[in-house]
């Protein structure tokens, strides 16, 4: 993408950040995800990785790069976790090109679009892992599809904020 | 070829990228022989390298969130919270106080309780070394409950030390890294802690469920489980020292898979979600004092004098038994006794009487009446009709002038001693013959 032209970018709507925030965002999202949890005690219901992964993918419009940063992302998660180190990758991998794919057909400034895409990736995102870590890896695992729903909630109502906030930061042409 | 790549290549890198992914996994899940898959509980070089790269990058900004965070909280309670520090300290003294004395009594109770433990061999209940930890960081997902603390192999911990905290116990030491160590907390689903109820003595495995609250699986249905009832580590899982606080029993449901089963969810001691300060067990090895050790020595020595003492009594109680025959039950059953020799049975009579008859079986021994009347046991002056002449025996006659308790006892023949052949004092039985 670094040899786009920016009339390019500017046609096909593609944003641009400066590389600090393409490194230190999905970082400080990792680093929240493992921190704050300890502080909200039983009501982290929110995927910061997720959300982040999400929006990059949409706002860039690049399957491939959706891709890749969701398989970091989940990796990462996964390597915090006593989990085997794959389930989280293959979730959010599958997610980040769907967001990718879908930023290409779809208006990625339209608010409302952004966050119903947030939540519905959300609960993918969930069907995914419960997927691969009780159908394909035979493990055993209760599962609560309430806690998901309001995992999917809370992403959402993050995603209101943090896409706010993430939007101010492109580099405007 | 190429403009099959180029045209397809966000799916070649999907497929590639997932592909990858999906390989790693089977090669961290196995097989067990009950059927199960489980993940390697000790992960593999690769996965190890990739989990310590994730706490290298996350740890430090966690480290120094959680610094700030103590650094806040120390700014309020060293210097905003201190109102009326004063008359709370007036208070406080007083507390101690009071306090002092019932440490002065519960030190002595603590003492003894202590003796008596180290006696009965519940020595693994004691924790002698521990290391004390700061939690500072989790997975960051409800599907695991680990977090992490800052001490590390740096501190030599290990994995599978027990962590607790004042209130009762934590989780285990899943994974040691430099500088800091993953904990599996006892509300995650693939932990596991033996631990018994303190009432009714049921043992059980708990575990996590879905909802973070640990749960005591696989138990058979119990009446007598009720809410309220504390829980205690069983000390069988070779992690956790028996005796120690889990939790208080929540209530008690089916277990959907097996219908004579129940799950009693647990309501946790340790606060599980808000851990900030840890103790790690280190060391378990009873490690007794100087003044501990001769305490032990002593209670040894006492306890096999006791024992020694306790079999003498026992020793001298038989001996008293078969020297005191009117103690023993008349009614009792005989015990196949082997026949006396005749020098016990009275071979060796006095002179002027007969000698005894050899096979005359223990009998009762009255006391004295010290009164005697008609009807005192051989002061009759009437004698019965088919009686001869009676003797009185007074008071250390034996009961066997009574017929009851007198069994029928062939003559004998006379022995060949030597002394003058007397009649027999003993009154004649109603089968008896003259």
């Amino acid at each position: 993408m670094a040899i786009l032209g920016a009339d390019y970018r500017r046609d096909l709507g593609i944003r641009s950040y400066p590389m600090l925030v393409y490194i230190l965002t999905p970082l400080v999202a990792v680093m929240l995800q493992a921190w704050l949890p300890r502080l909200l005690a039983g009501y982290a219901w929110f995927d910061l990785p997720l959300v982040v992964t999400v929006y990059f993918a949409l706002v860039r419009r690049d399957p491939i790069q959706g891709t890749l940063m969701g398989a970091g992302l989940g990796l990462f998660e996964d390597a915090l976790t006593n989990h085997a180190i794959g389930i989280n990758g293959v979730a959010k991998t599958v997610v980040g090109f769907l967001a990718g794919s879908v930023g290409v057909r779809i208006d990625v400034e339209n608010r409302t679009i952004r966050l119903l895409l947030t939540f519905v990736l959300s609960l993918l995102a969930s069907a995914i892992y419960l997927f691969i870590h009780h159908f394909l890896l035979g493990l055993d695992l209760e599962w609560s599809w309430l806690a998901e729903l309001m995992k999917a909630v809370g992403n959402t109502v993050i995603a209101l904020v943090l896409f706010h906030l993430l939007d101010r930061l492109q580099i405007r042409d | 070829m190429e403009s099959f790549f180029v045209r397809y290549r966000n799916l070649v890198v999907l497929l590639v990228v997932l592909l990858a992914q999906i390989i790693g996994l089977a090669m961290q899940v196995r097989h067990t022989d009950s059927g199960r898959n489980l993940v390697d509980a000790k992960d593999g070089t690769g996965v190890r390298l990739i989990r310590l790269w994730a706490d290298w990058l996350v740890t430090p900004p966690e480290k120094v969130l959680h610094g700030s965070k103590l650094g806040a909280l120390n700014l309020w309670d060293n210097y905003i919270a201190l109102r009326h520090t004063r008359e709370q300290n007036q208070d406080l003294q007083k507390t101690i106080d009071r306090l002092r004395l019932e440490q002065a009594a519960l030190l002595e109770d603590a003492r003894q309780g202590q003796r008596l433990q180290a006696l009965v061999d519940f020595q693994q209940k004691y924790i002698y070394k521990t290391l004390a930890a700061q939690a500072i960081g989790s997975s960051g997902t409800d599907q695991s409950r680990v977090f992490y603390i800052d001490k590390g192999s740096d501190y030599k911990l290990e994995r599978d030390m027990a962590v607790i905290t004042a209130d009762g116990i934590v989780g285990k030491v899943r994974e040691v890294f430099p500088h800091t160590a993953q904990v599996l907390a006892i509300n995650d689903q693939s932990s596991g802690a033996g631990v018994i109820l303190e009432t009714t003595r049921i043992r059980g495995i708990l575990r996590g469920n879905s909802a973070g609250r640990p749960q005591i699986v696989g138990v058979l249905a119990d009446q007598r489980i009720q809410p309220g009832e504390k829980v205690l580590t069983a000390g069988g899982d070779q992690i956790f020292p028996r005796g120690l606080p889990v939790g208080v029993v929540d209530r008690v449901v089916r277990d959907p898979e097996r219908d004579a089963f129940i799950d009693v969810i647990v309501k946790p001691a340790a606060h599980l979600d808000r851990l900030d300060e840890v103790l790690v067990i280190t060391s378990t090895q009873p490690r007794f004092g100087s003044d501990q050790q001769q305490d032990m020595a002593t209670s040894e020595s006492l306890k096999g004098a006791e024992a020694a003492a306790i079999k003498e009594q026992k020793k001298a109680s038989e001996i008293m038994a078969e020297r005191l025959p009117g103690l023993t039950d008349p009614n009792a059953p005989k015990p196949a006794a082997t026949p006396a020799p005749a020098s016990a049975t009275g071979a060796t009579a006095a002179p002027g009487q007969t000698p005894a008859a050899p096979v005359t079986p223990p009998a009762p021994k009255l006391l004295p009446a010290r009164h005697p009347d008609h009807f005192s046991p051989g002061a009759a002056s009437t004698p019965l009709p088919d009686q001869g002449t009676s003797t009185p025996t007074g008071p250390e006659s034996k009961p066997a002038a009574t017929p009851q308790s007198k069994p029928p006892v062939k003559p004998q023949p006379k022995p060949a001693s030597k002394t003058p052949q007397t009649a027999n004092p003993v009154p004649p039985s109603p089968g008896r013959i003259q």
